[in-house]
């Protein structure tokens, strides 16, 4: 029964993407109704999600998938951030396509597909699976990033993610192959206990694994194959953005933590590799969002910073007693402040996203005090200033990787952060302490707004009281 | 009732601000509110310095466990060496209400939420929890000076901000550090500055995290070389902000170092004392000498500041019983003082609409009760026996020489710097011809004689019996003082690394 329900949250949102799919089909249904429609199967599963305990480590249906797929606290932790970020992207998609009026109903419908194999890949543990999974996430991600067919740069957009994607799916692909060719096997557990016996230095095992990690690398948007985030995420439509930066982040960052953590010894002979990777992706990030005169853009660059913080967690972990708390407690953090700044640009952002700049949120705080109080907040969660949740998910992979030793990735962590300031700080400056030139006007729906304010809320509340797993 | 005061005294201000930014309220009311919110601290802190009993332990303690995991407590309490400091951030903050009646309701909730966070960070007795407020505590500044400020506070407030924040972040890294050590040394979690003093620490680690923490304490105070923010901050930030940064936020960083790092980090402390005294000691002269040349008034009182600031600092690094009482009795008299002095200036500059000296003089003449008031705050920020200032500086010169002759005769020397700067400026101000601007200055209204009076007069009664405050923080400065020699006694006595530079057997 337990298995049953472990899985359930999957079949929700699976049984709600088919019957959107359906709707859509027979052009039943309105667009706005259409996004209730999807909030109201993230919502179901999400709470299916939250009441189902499932310990620290369960083999679901083990007769029938034969270990293909176990859920942990962890897996559960990464299944409620990625529906979360499902249920408030409608949300702000709601308000977001009053304006924009490129949304059909089929939207939703690929959303939830998406969703459906980020669940997946976070409870995946085996490669065929995680493939699968990873391809029917990015294949509903590839839609959803060129919605806009009339527009130029969300073309652009998809063409590069497709490109670049179909790469990064080819090299899981022959990763999977070189394993199976070493090991044998391509279930987790069995590649570390075959690691174990072994040893993971043969040649097949490395260079399937390093193949693995660059589609990995890829999708997460870390150093060295960053190079398209910018790209894509300033062309794909605002909320797409935002769900692309958070959902699609968690589920590869759980799957890569579980591939991580099969074997110890899988673990340590990758650290160096991980540790120039991570540093790397948190300076080149901060470099090129340093440079950014689009919101979007530096948000995207933002992205690549908080990828090289959580790659610091990922060298931290202990393989042996894998709890996933710090990785699950920052991806949540980083999670409703990047939904919540996103959900704020929704209703924000204008038709045609015509408000896109620094320049052209000056002196909002004027005009919409509250909304540029909770953008403050946001901004703030993600420079890691106290009390938010920011700052306490900053706290745990501080702490994790100095007591795993790494003292000086945690230092360079803590520049790297020191450096983000400046255009997080950036925003903040232009919307107080400047004069309005804009009115602000928001057209559509009241849903996006609700959204940001409820993020508000969750970023206090995630922040002053940390649970951990 | 009273066990929660120190959480009634953090939160009544923080909440209060949070209210006012929510609620559509007048400035006005916000004003009287802001002022009903710091009233009921003031009599909160008076219940709780006439309670306090001196022995030189925590009292009034408040222990919940926040975050199990990490250990990390909700841990408040005051001891002598918070007591004083914890006073200045009470009794000084009514007067920001009366004084400046016409500025919007941002400006009142920022000063609000601020109080409480500095509250917060002077009583938490867990490094995380300090932690916290010290970052909150920097928002309100940030908001109030890149909002309110002057002409030139966009580049001030960055200055400002990231510098302070730079700081910050790498005093958390150093925190992490030591908290990581005790677990695991001794086998559990815990960021509570008690039983984190029992911390061995050693290595090069230890050296880089001290470092790290005195680096985000010294842009706070802030001590030479790191004190390049603060003319531009001090200058271009509102009245009432640059009053709370220099009476208060700046002595919080003193108050860091003696509270989280000197029991922590012994021996490095030990090590480097020389060498931050002598920071102190240069910054005390640089800064005096560059308030000399200085044309705005509001300028010159914040290289001022910085020099004052030098010379609680120097007492700190001294450590002996003397120097570091006279620095906390100080860090008091310099707030009543110099804050004092900054409110005067904003008076001055809402009357007159300039700050310039040149365009100033013979104020005496038109205002005498402005004058007067004005006198007795700069000579006790020069340290005139009979004022508060006198008191703490005779202290910390005394614990100097102590420490190191030369150290010491360079700090009394340079107190001289002081006088020239100020007496010369008030000379310029006060006295001299009038002009036609200073013609129309209208002295002190009542409502102002009456908001300035308490503080003049405690300005008088810190200098003529400075026992009653000396007798609640001494013993805390003895206990300190006394573990920091067994610490470093016991630990230089069995380590084998060479100490180059240390010198804690000459005192």
């Amino acid at each position: 029964m337990l298995d049953f329900l472990s899985f359930l949250p999957l079949l929700i949102i699976v049984a709600g993407a088919i019957l959107l799919m359906l709707l859509s089909a027979f052009e039943k249904i309105q667009v706005e109704i259409a996004s209730f429609v999807s909030m109201g199967f993230f919502g179901v599963a999400f709470f299916v999600q939250l009441v189902v305990g499932s310990g620290p480590e369960l083999v679901i249906f083990s007769k029938i998938f034969n270990g293909m797929v176990v859920s942990s606290d962890f897996t559960k932790v990464a299944g409620l951030i990625i529906l979360g970020c499902g249920f408030f992207t409608a949300m702000s998609a709601h308000s977001y396509f009053k304006v924009n009026l490129f949304c059909t109903l089929e939207f939703y419908c690929i959303m939830m597909f998406g969703t459906a194999g980020m669940l997946l890949l976070t409870i995946s543990q085996e490669l065929i699976t995680a493939f699968i999974a990873l391809e029917i996430m990015s294949l509903s991600i590839y839609i959803l990033v060129g919605y806009d067919r009339a527009n130029v740069t969300s073309t652009e957009a998809i063409l590069k993610y497709l490109m670049l994607g179909a790469f990064a799916g080819a090299f899981f692909a022959m990763g999977t192959a070189l394993i199976f060719g070493g090991t044998g096997t391509t279930t987790f557990s069995e590649i570390g206990a075959y690691i174990a016996v072994n040893s993971a230095s043969q040649p097949l095992l490395i260079a399937g694994a390093s193949l693995i990690f660059v589609a990995f690398l890829f999708k997460v948007a870390a150093f060295p194959f960053h190079a398209w985030v910018i790209d894509v995420y300033d062309g794909a439509a605002i909320p797409v953005t935002g769900f692309m930066a958070t959902a699609l982040k968690t589920a590869v960052f759980a799957v890569f933590a579980n591939f991580l953590t099969m074997n110890s010894e899988l673990h340590s002979s990758w650290i160096t590799f991980l540790f120039y990777v991570a540093v790397f992706t948190m300076f080149g990030g901060n470099l090129i969002a340093i440079g950014q005169s689009s919101l979007k853009r530096m948000l995207a660059a933002s992205g690549i910073v908080h990828s090289g913080y959580l790659l610091i967690a990922l060298v931290a972990i202990s393989a042996d007693h894998f709890t996933g708390s710090v990785i699950g407690y920052y991806l949540a953090a980083y999670a409703v402040s990047t939904l919540g700044i996103f959900a704020a640009l929704s209703y924000l952002g204008g038709e045609g996203e015509k408000r896109a700049s620094f320049d052209d949120f000056k002196g909002l705080a004027k005009v919409r005090p509250y909304s540029a109080a909770a953008i403050t907040v946001f901004l703030l969660s993600m420079a890691g200033i106290p009390p938010t949740a920011g700052f306490m998910g900053k706290f745990y992979i501080i702490t994790s990787a100095i007591s795993a030793g790494q003292t000086a990735l945690a230092v360079l962590g803590i520049v790297s952060s020191i450096l983000s300031m400046w255009y997080y700080l950036r925003l903040i400056i232009n919307m107080y302490f400047h004069e309005a030139e804009d009115s602000f006007e928001i057209v559509g729906s009241p849903l996006a707004t609700a959204g940001t304010f409820a993020l508000v809320v969750c970023v206090f509340a995630i922040g002053l009281y940390p649970i951990i797993i | 009732m009273f066990e929660y005061a120190l959480s009634v005294m953090i939160f009544l201000p923080i909440l209060a601000g949070f209210a006012m930014f929510l609620f559509p309220i007048s400035s006005g009311t916000s004003r009287i509110a802001g002022l009903i919110v710091s009233l009921v601290i003031l009599l909160m802190g008076v219940e709780l310095f006439l309670g306090f009993s001196g022995t030189a332990g925590y009292e009034y303690v408040e222990n919940r466990p926040w975050i199990e995991s990490l250990g990390i407590t909700y841990g408040l309490g005051v001891d002598g060496i918070s007591l004083l400091v914890l006073m200045t951030g009470v009794v000084l903050f009514p007067m920001v209400f009366t004084i400046f009646t016409t500025q919007s309701k941002g400006y009142y909730a920022n000063l609000l939420v601020a109080q409480g966070a500095m509250l917060g960070a002077i009583c938490a007795t867990d490094m995380v929890l300090f932690y916290i407020f010290w970052e909150i505590m920097l928002l309100p500044m940030f908001f109030m000076i890149g909002i309110y400020g002057g002409p030139k506070r966009l580049p001030a407030t960055l200055k400002i901000t990231i510098y302070t924040i730079a700081g910050s972040l790498l005093m958390l890294a150093a925190l992490i550090y030591v908290g990581v050590s005790h677990h695991n040394q001794f086998g559990r979690w815990t960021f509570d500055i008690v039983q984190l003093g029992v911390l061995d620490l050693g290595g090069g680690f230890a050296i880089l995290a001290f470092l790290m923490f005195m680096m985000a304490f010294a842009i706070k105070i802030p001590l030479f070389p790191f004190h390049t923010w603060l003319p531009d901050a001090y200058t271009e930030a509102p009245t009432a902000a640059t009053f709370v940064l220099s009476a208060i936020m700046a002595k919080i960083g003193v108050y860091g170092v003696i509270r989280f790092v000197i029991p922590v980090f012994e021996i490095e402390f030990a090590r480097f004392a020389i060498l931050l005294s002598l920071a102190g000691v240069v910054g005390m002269m640089y800064c005096g000498l560059a308030a000399i040349a200085q044309k705005d008034m509001k300028r010159l009182l914040a290289f001022s500041s910085a020099s004052h600031m030098g010379i609680i600092a120097l007492g700190v690094f001294c450590m002996n019983v003397q120097a570091l009482t006279g620095s906390l009795f100080q860090i008091a008299a310099h707030a009543t003082s110099t804050g004092v002095l900054f409110l005067f200036i904003g008076l001055m500059e809402e009357r007159m609409g300039t700050r310039e000296i040149g365009d100033l003089g013979g104020i005496a003449y038109r205002a005498p009760i402005f004058a007067t008031f004005f006198a007795i705050a700069m000579l006790a920020s020069v340290g005139l026996p009979g004022t508060s200032g006198f008191i703490g500086e005779f202290l910390i010169i005394l614990g100097a020489i102590k420490f190191n002759a030369f150290i010491g005769v360079l700090a009394g020397t340079s107190l001289i710097i002081g006088v020239c700067y100020m007496l010369w400026m008030f000379q310029r101000v006060f006295f001299e011809k009038t002009n036609e601007r200073t013609m129309e200055f209208k002295d002190l209204k009542v409502s102002e004689v009456l908001t300035f009076i308490p503080i003049i007069l405690l300005i008088i009664g810190m200098g003529i019996f400075p026992q009653t405050f000396i007798k609640k923080i001494e013993p805390a400065a003895q206990l300190q003082i006394a573990k920091v020699f067994s610490m470093t006694q016991s630990q230089v006595a069995d380590t084998t690394v060479p100490t180059p530079g240390h010198n804690n057997q000459k005192n």
